[in-house]
Order: C-alpha cells, then sequence, then structure tokens
C-alpha cells in the first residue's frame, strides 16, 4: 500500500513487493514478520477481539506494571504494551473473527492476496477452524504457508505446548548454562523465541524466490525445538566424539584466561574482560602491574602460559578484580581497548539508551505512538546500503488499519465494513482475554 | 536415520540451488550465515587460508564456552592446552598439516566447498576478484576496514559485479566510536544488555554457555543476506549489508529493555525464576532438572492432580499475580514430588495436563529424543576425520510444494521429506575444492601447480 523509493521520497525498501498475512501471536512469529516489515514487506498482522496476541497484556491489568508507560496501564491497555509495541511497528493491524462466516469470508479473500500465511497457533489450530494447506490454496493457488508450532506438525510430541524458556531447556542451551558447580540457568530472555522468527524469516525469503522461478508455493513446517537445537549442533558432535557432556563454567572458558566479569564501582556495576592471545595478556599485565596491581604481574611464573593462567585462575581473578573495583566500567573499557584487550561494559537499561556507539549507529529509535508517546525502541537490526529498513509507523492499535486493509485493499464498501463492525466480526476494543 | 549426501545424483535439489557464495568468513558467526546458505543448496566457496585454514579447525575440542571471534585477524592462543583423548579414534589428522578438524568447524562448515588462497598475494587477489564476479553474495567478519584495505572493499567490488549482495559481520558494526573494539562472546553479550539480565541477582552476570549472540548475529545475517538476494535479482541492485553482533543481541531484549524504556523500571536478574512470575522456571527433579512453567494460566489447577498435592489448586495461586506473592510457599508444595519423579515423566505429565512444561536436556537426552528421532531431524554425515556423526538437520522443515505435510516425516524417510529442500555433504578437508575451482575459474595443471609451489593456494 506505501509505495517507497519514488522520485525525491525516502530510499527503496527490499521487500515491498511481498505481502504477509500474519496471524502469530507472542514473540517467534512476530520477530519473524518484524524482520520482514523492517525490511518494506506488507505484513498485515491479524488479532481476534476475543483471543487477540497477549503480548498486549490483559484487558484489565493491575497498575503499576512496568510494561505500561510510567506503569499506567491507561484507557486502553492493550494498546499501550511495550512488550507488544516493539515486536510490530512498520505492520498493519486488523481484526477479524474466523469463528463467525463472514469472517471467514474475509480471511479466504485476504489468504488470496497474500504471498505468505505465517501462523504459531497450537498444533492443528487453523485446521480445526477448517483451514489446511490444501484448503487454502484454493484460494491462492502459489501459497507459502509457515505453521510455527514448539514441536512442530508430526511427531508425538506435535501437540505439546512450549514457551521460550522451555525452549531453551529442551534444545540444551539451558544445560550448558550456569555458574561454575551449580546447576543449569536460563537466560535472561527466551532465546528461542528470536532464534526461530530469524530461520523463519530468511527460509521464508529462500522459499518466495524459489516461487518466482517456479511458481509453486510451499509448506513450510517450523518446530520451535527444532531451530533452537541448530543453534547447539557443535556440542551435539563433541558429545558423540568424546562421550562428555558440555560443562557449565560460569563466565569462564575453557582454552583462555583471563575470561570473565569483573565487579566496578557502584552496585552492580561489571566489566568484562578477557585475553585470547598472549599478547592480550602481557598488554594486560603490564596495564595492571603498572597500576600496582598484582605485585610483578607479568613477570608472575604463575600466570606465564595460558595453561598456567586456567590453573591459577581463582587468583588471578581476584587480582583483576582487585584492579576493577574502584573504577567505572566504561574507562576501564576504553583503556583497554586502547592496548587491543577485548573488554566492554556490563551494560544496563539506561546504559543501552546512553551508549555512545548506539546512540551514533541508530541502534535504538525513538518512536511517537499515538496512545504512548515517544518512547524508544530496538532499530533495524542492521543496516542495508541501497535499501536501509527503517521504521514506517509504530505497532498498530488493536484493529488500527481495518479501514485501510477491508476498505482499500480488498475493496469492500463502507457499509459492509461498518456490517462486520456491527456484527463483531471486525472492531476495535477486545470482546475477551485470553491471557497464556 | 537418514542417507548421507542429499546432494548425490537423483536426490532433490536444495531451495537455493543456482546460487554462488563467496564466503570470506571463520569462526562462529560468518560460517553460521554461510552453512544456512550452503545446507539450502547455495554453493558456496570457503577460502581459507593455506596452511592453517580457518582458525577454528585448530581448536581440537571446543567447549561451548569458548569463544574465538575477534577482530584479531585470525590469530589465535598458539598455547592452548591439551584437549581430553577422544574416543573413537578421535578428531585424526588428515591428509597432511592444517587438516584438523573440530565440531565446531565440522558443524559450521557442512555443505561448502574449500579453496584455499593467500588473500594478501596479488595472484591471490586476482583469484578472489574473479570468484566475487562469478558470486551473487559475499559474506566477510573480518575486522571492519580489513576488507578495504585488502582491495575487496565493498566499493571495489562492487565495480566488478554491480548486482553483488556483500555482507559484513562485525563485533560492534562498520562505523562508530566502538568500530575497533576487539571482542568474544563474553563482551558482545555484556554490551548487547543481555549478560546483565542473565544470572542470579546477588552473583555476577552470566553469558550463555553457547556463543548465542555470534550465532544469532549469523542467522540474522542470512535473513538480510537473503532480502538483498532478492532486491538484487529483481533490480539488478546489489548492496552492502553491515550487521553488528552487539546489535542483534540488543535487538533481542524485548521487554528487558522496553519495561526501561517505558517505565524507567530496570529489568534484573531473577535466577532461574520467570522474572515477575512464580513457578516458571528450572527446578531440579530425580534425574536432573526440570522446566515448571505455570502457563497458559487457565491450566494451573491442574498441576494439583499430578503431583497429588491439594494444596497446589488454592485459589490463592490461581493467578499470576498470586503465584508470584506466594513463590516460595508453591515451591515448597511442588519440591517433594518433583525430587520423587525423572524429567521426562514430568514433562509429559505437565504437558499432558496442558501445561508448557519442559526439561533440561543434556546432548545425550537430544540425540535420543523420541520427537526428534520420529521426525528424522538429525542428518548423519561421514567425515573422515571423525566416521559418521548425527548431526542436527535443517532449523526449518520445508515440505514439499505438493503436499500440506512431509512425506515420510514421521517415519524419518529424508527422500523428500523432512530434509526436502537442504542439502547436507560433509564439512570439507582444507583445499579439497582448489583444484576443482580453479579449473572452472579457467586455470590449467601448471599454473595450479605454480600456485601451490609458491604458496599462494
Amino acid at each position: 500500500m506505501v509505495q517507497d523509493g519514488a522520485t525525491g521520497g525516502p530510499p527503496p525498501q527490499a521487500l515491498t513487493r511481498y505481502r504477509i498475512l500474519d496471524l502469530s501471536r507472542i514473540w517467534a512469529g512476530p520477530y519473524c514478520t518484524k524482520l520482514l516489515a523492517d525490511m518494506g514487506a506488507e505484513v498485515v498482522k491479524m488479532e481476534s477481539l476475543r483471543v487477540y496476541d497477549s503480548h498486549r497484556g490483559p484487558v484489565a491489568p493491575a497498575r503499576g506494571v512496568v510494561s505500561y508507560p510510567d506503569a499506567e496501564p491507561g484507557d486502553e491497555p492493550w494498546n499501550r504494551n511495550g512488550w507488544f509495541n516493539c515486536l510490530h511497528m512498520s505492520k498493519y493491524g486488523v481484526t477479524l473473527e474466523l469463528t463467525q462466516d463472514a469472517g471467514r469470508r474475509v480471511f479466504e479473500q485476504l489468504v488470496s492476496i497474500s504471498d505468505v500465511l505465517i501462523e504459531n497457533f497450537r498444533q492443528g489450530s487453523l485446521e480445526r477452524l477448517g483451514y489446511t494447506y490444501d484448503g487454502l490454496r484454493r484460494f491462492r493457488p502459489d501459497l507459502i504457508y509457515v505453521s510455527m508450532p514448539a514441536f512442530g506438525n508430526t511427531g508425538p510430541w506435535k501437540e505439546y505446548l512450549a514457551y521460550g524458556i522451555g525452549q531453551e531447556q529442551l534444545s540444551g542451551m539451558a544445560h550448558m548454562t550456569g555458574y561454575a558447580g551449580d546447576g543449569p540457568m536460563k537466560s535472561g530472555i527466551n532465546h528461542g523465541d528470536p532464534i526461530t522468527g530469524s530461520h523463519a524469516a530468511g527460509v521464508v525469503l529462500a522459499a518466495l524466490r524459489q516461487r518466482r522461478r517456479t511458481g509453486q508455493g510451499r509448506y513450510i513446517d517450523v518446530s520451535q525445538q527444532e531451530s533452537a537445537v541448530s543453534l547447539i549442533g557443535a556440542d551435539v558432535l563433541a558429545y558423540q566424539v568424546t562421550g562428555q557432556e558440555p560443562q557449565r563454567r560460569g563466565n569462564r572458558s575453557p582454552g583462555f584466561a583471563p575470561h570473565n566479569a569483573y565487579p566496578c564501582a557502584g552496585e552492580d556495576r561489571w566489566v568484562t574482560i578477557a585475553a585470547a592471545t598472549g599478547e592480550q595478556w602481557q598488554s594486560l599485565a603490564n596495564i595492571i602491574g603498572g597500576d600496582g596491581g598484582g605485585d610483578g604481574l607479568a613477570d608472575n611464573p604463575k600466570f606465564a602460559t595460558v595453561g598456567d593462567r586456567l590453573e591459577n585462575q581463582d587468583e588471578l581473578d581476584g587480582i583483576i578484580a582487585a584492579w576493577t573495583r574502584g573504577k567505572e566500567p566504561y574507562p576501564i573499557s576504553q583503556e583497554l581497548q586502547k592496548s587491543g584487550i577485548p573488554a566492554s561494559p556490563v551494560l544496563r537499561g539506561p546504559d543501552l539508551l546512553q551508549d555512545p556507539h548506539f546512540a551514533e549507529r541508530g541502534t535504538f529509535v525513538e518512536v511517537d505512538h499515538p496512545k504512548v508517546g515517544p518512547k524508544w525502541y530496538p532499530g533495524i537490526p542492521w543496516k542495508m546500503s541501497v535499501t536501509p529498513g527503517r521504521v514506517r509507523w509504530p505497532s498498530p492499535s488493536l484493529g488500527e488499519h481495518n479501514r485501510q486493509v477491508y476498505g482499500q485493499l480488498l475493496g469492500m464498501a463502507e457499509k459492509d465494513i461498518a456490517g462486520l463492525e456491527r456484527d463483531g466480526v471486525i472492531g476495535v476494543k477486545p470482546t475477551g482475554s485470553r491471557i497464556i | 536415520m537418514t542417507q548421507k549426501d542429499q546432494s548425490t545424483p537423483g536426490s532433490l535439489p536444495g531451495l537455493l540451488e543456482g546460487v554462488r557464495v563467496l564466503d570470506l568468513t571463520h569462526h562462529i558467526s560468518g560460517p553460521y550465515c554461510t552453512r544456512l546458505l550452503s545446507t539450502l543448496g547455495a554453493e558456496v566457496i570457503k577460502v581459507e587460508r593455506p596452511q592453517t585454514g580457518d582458525p577454528i579447525r585448530g581448536i581440537g575440542r571446543i567447549e561451548p564456552t569458548t569463544e574465538v571471534h575477534g577482530n584479531d585477524g585470525g590469530r589465535r592462543e598458539t598455547e592452548i592446552p591439551p584437549y581430553p583423548p577422544l574416543q573413537r579414534g578421535g578428531l585424526a589428522q588428515v591428509a597432511g598439516g592444517g587438516d584438523a578438524v573440530s565440531p565446531w568447524f565440522l558443524y559450521l562448515n557442512s555443505s561448502k566447498k574449500s579453496l584455499t588462497l593467500d588473500l594478501k598475494s596479488a595472484r591471490g587477489l586476482e583469484i578472489v576478484k574473479k570468484l566475487a564476479v562469478k558470486a551473487q553474495i559475499v559474506v566477510e567478519n573480518f575486522a571492519p576496514g580489513a576488507m578495504d584495505s585488502l582491495g575487496l572493499g565493498y566499493s571495489q567490488l562492487s565495480q566488478l559485479n554491480p548486482a553483488l549482495v556483500m555482507t559484513s559481520i562485525s563485533n560492534y558494526g562498520q562505523t562508530g566510536p566502538h568500530r575497533d573494539w576487539k571482542a568474544l562472546e563474553i563482551n558482545l553479550y555484556a554490551a548487547g544488555g543481555l549478560m546483565n539480565i542473565t544470572g542470579e541477582e546477588d552473583r555476577p552476570p552470566l553469558k550463555e554457555g553457547a556463543p548465542l549472540a555470534q550465532l544469532g548475529a549469523g542467522q540474522n545475517a542470512f535473513v538480510a543476506t537473503m532480502a538483498a538476494l532478492m532486491y538484487a535479482e529483481e533490480t539488478g541492485q546489489g548492496q552492502h549489508i553491515d550487521l553488528s553482533i552487539a546489535e542483534y543481541a540488543t535487538n533481542i531484549l524485548e521487554n528487558a529493555l522496553m519495561q526501561y524504556s517505558y517505565s524507567g523500571v530496570e529489568y534484573s536478574r531473577v535466577g532461574n525464576r520467570g522474572y515477575g512470575r512464580a513457578a516458571w522456571g528450572i527446578y531440579p527433579c530425580g534425574d536432573g532438572h526440570v522446566g515448571i512453567i505455570s502457563g497458559p494460566d487457565t491450566n494451573w489447577p491442574e498441576i494439583a492432580k499430578f503431583m497429588e498435592r491439594e494444596e497446589l489448586a488454592d485459589p490463592r495461586f490461581v493467578s499470576r499475580q498470586g503465584r508470584l506473592e506466594n513463590a516460595d510457599e508453591i515451591d515448597a508444595l511442588m519440591l517433594p514430588w518433583l525430587l520423587d519423579h525423572d524429567k521426562v515423566d514430568i514433562f509429559k505429565a505437565g504437558q499432558d495436563h496442558g501445561l508448557g512444561f519442559a526439561y533440561v536436556a543434556t546432548m545425550q537426552d537430544i540425540l535420543e529424543m523420541e520427537q526428534l528421532t520420529a521426525r528424522g531431524y538429525f542428518v548423519e554425515l561421514d567425515h573422515p576425520a571423525t566416521g559418521p556423526l548425527k548431526y542436527p538437520g535443517p532449523p526449518i522443515n520445508l515440505g514439499s510444494n505438493t503436499s500440506p505435510l512431509m512425506k515420510g516425516g514421521s517415519e524419518g524417510d529424508s527422500s523428500g521429506g523432512q530434509h526436502h529442500g537442504w542439502v547436507y555433504r560433509p564439512a570439507p578437508l582444507l583445499g579439497e575444492h582448489t583444484q576443482q575451482t580453479l579449473e572452472e575459474l579457467g586455470y590449467d595443471d601448471s599454473e595450479v601447480r605454480s600456485l601451490r609451489d609458491r604458496g599462494i593456494v
């Protein structure tokens, strides 16, 4: 609907000619379509008024929930949730009830004009509504259909459900993460979700490219679990060769020392430092030693080779921590980087938004959402020289683009759209909220 | 188990058949990007330094916490300690020096070709430029500026091939004040904001065991590369992609960033408890660890039935907020039952009652997981250095274009089933495809011999 690249307009975008009908929710599916929308794809996000994307949060949340602006849910909390609003920028938001015949007819029209349909319902959900891949191809013969339930569409676990936290466990990621000597640890986010979304986005593009050559669509069965296991493939191989399970080592490395997070001045401030080569170690030892830390560090035989440093790592980490403890993480990092030593601050929320490097690169973008006001969001995760991605508009309110999509795109008359509204087939106010 | 080589005559073509990729990557992030391209059927020609190759070949037993990506131009510690003795004959040296393989190398470089080339020699440059003319895609993860100083920067290569897509993956990106900062995974995980929110509240921030920032960045680079390839094919216009690993990390912070942005309240470390949730994390059990996940909300009271603790159905625990307020009480009620049961049984008990339970899978668990084997997920590849090993298969199941569900997926049949559209070959020996690649570029035997004698290939 929006064409870039006209004379004098903004630069072109890579994917403007592709339309994605997006029934996905939560994170994995929306991250997939976010990456495509970032590059100009026309993504139509379809939600139900009864069961909208649960990242929008409850209809009536408690006050003080911090994912709302100033912890104030406001009159339309479902339009004011940061979880949702960081994942749907530049997408069109529509509502539609597939349980009503009128809604199904509209859905079928949407399918007929879409290149890709993507859903991450529980396995078989769309089929229970009467829509199989073969059935949908009646409306769009070359449709690319992406179904991404937790464990894929076949196998004994196909109807099981999983959250990102569970995928980290079932993929082996959690098993190898944790403090040395302690149990497995979850990450602060859920890696399984964006990983699956990103894999799916790339494969969808490959399938679109192939469709351009063959004229044929394709059914794409995504197991979120298999996608996550793909990231630990080397460890699966190593286990078969050595018979040894990976060990949890905290922040340490089996091959290098030092390699850790060290405390800095202030509360919960940290800097990461690693020396991957003998040269880096010598530079680090000279800096710390020159600063009066670790008496004769550079010449201490206990730390001469990497084997020595690994063996005496507790003592070494103690010396480095004593040196970092009174200092700030940024200046330490800058000083060490000048000597070619890998070091970086452990960035927290405010640091990220104020970081000079990220600021210069536009890593985070300020977007003015009409129901929220101007706030900072993660931006486009890469730079393209000819077709730079950009945020075209904020995440849609529930049903915000109903008229645009159903009127302009499908060519429905205003009275018909009003009829759908009257019958509760479309709308902008939730009629229920099943939060999962 | 699946057939060993999908590329044998008569097998189905990969989705990206006909695409040629000049692969100037090493270590982890770049090779994962080009692995996705090669296993989808693109011809990926990996250029490696003569004699030594990709540094990750030389690290015999790479533990998941070993990150070797960095801006150090491929230099590596020469004093790496001995790795544990290997079973089954181990990772033997094959075909002379520099041909060591490691699990990381084997996994990340499946289905690629290896061409050795000295990029610092004039003849080496000439060869790589010829390849850039014949390729649609170049992927590299040298330190920013290195390609320019080799004479292989985007401005130089795009003159030779205007439709070329060049993807550069680096620690912090090609611009900005930290552009030249050196980094390993731990530094990138920290700079990207992910480390601060992982681990226990009163202990140091923690990195992931697997190098997920580098792998995730490589995976996102695959998405960007595919989009640029499509645009180039549609318009004839190539372009340069600049992807930063640290920025990948910031891009997946989701609510960890948003709640600070929206309300000024910082996200914190919560260990194994879900953020703002209870009964949402990793718990010990009889034979390991399980994921107790109290979602969907509506199904939570079911837990009382299979854990045989009526108290767990207490109305105080029905809402998320109620569970959060009574987290310790709930944990104490569950723990005896958990310790008395095994992980797979707990997982299934939860799932059978509609709860999204999980369990902490070991490598052994993954290889034996009934869901993965039923779907024919693993691919068996026979590399001369290791013998046959089971490799994780396609991250995405492509099915076919005629059938709603892949044929034979449940029987593990790979012919047009689970692995349809993907192509698996063992990772190449160092320089395995040098002769072939040079011949295809028109070099005759004596020229190739001369290049070899001079150490250029």
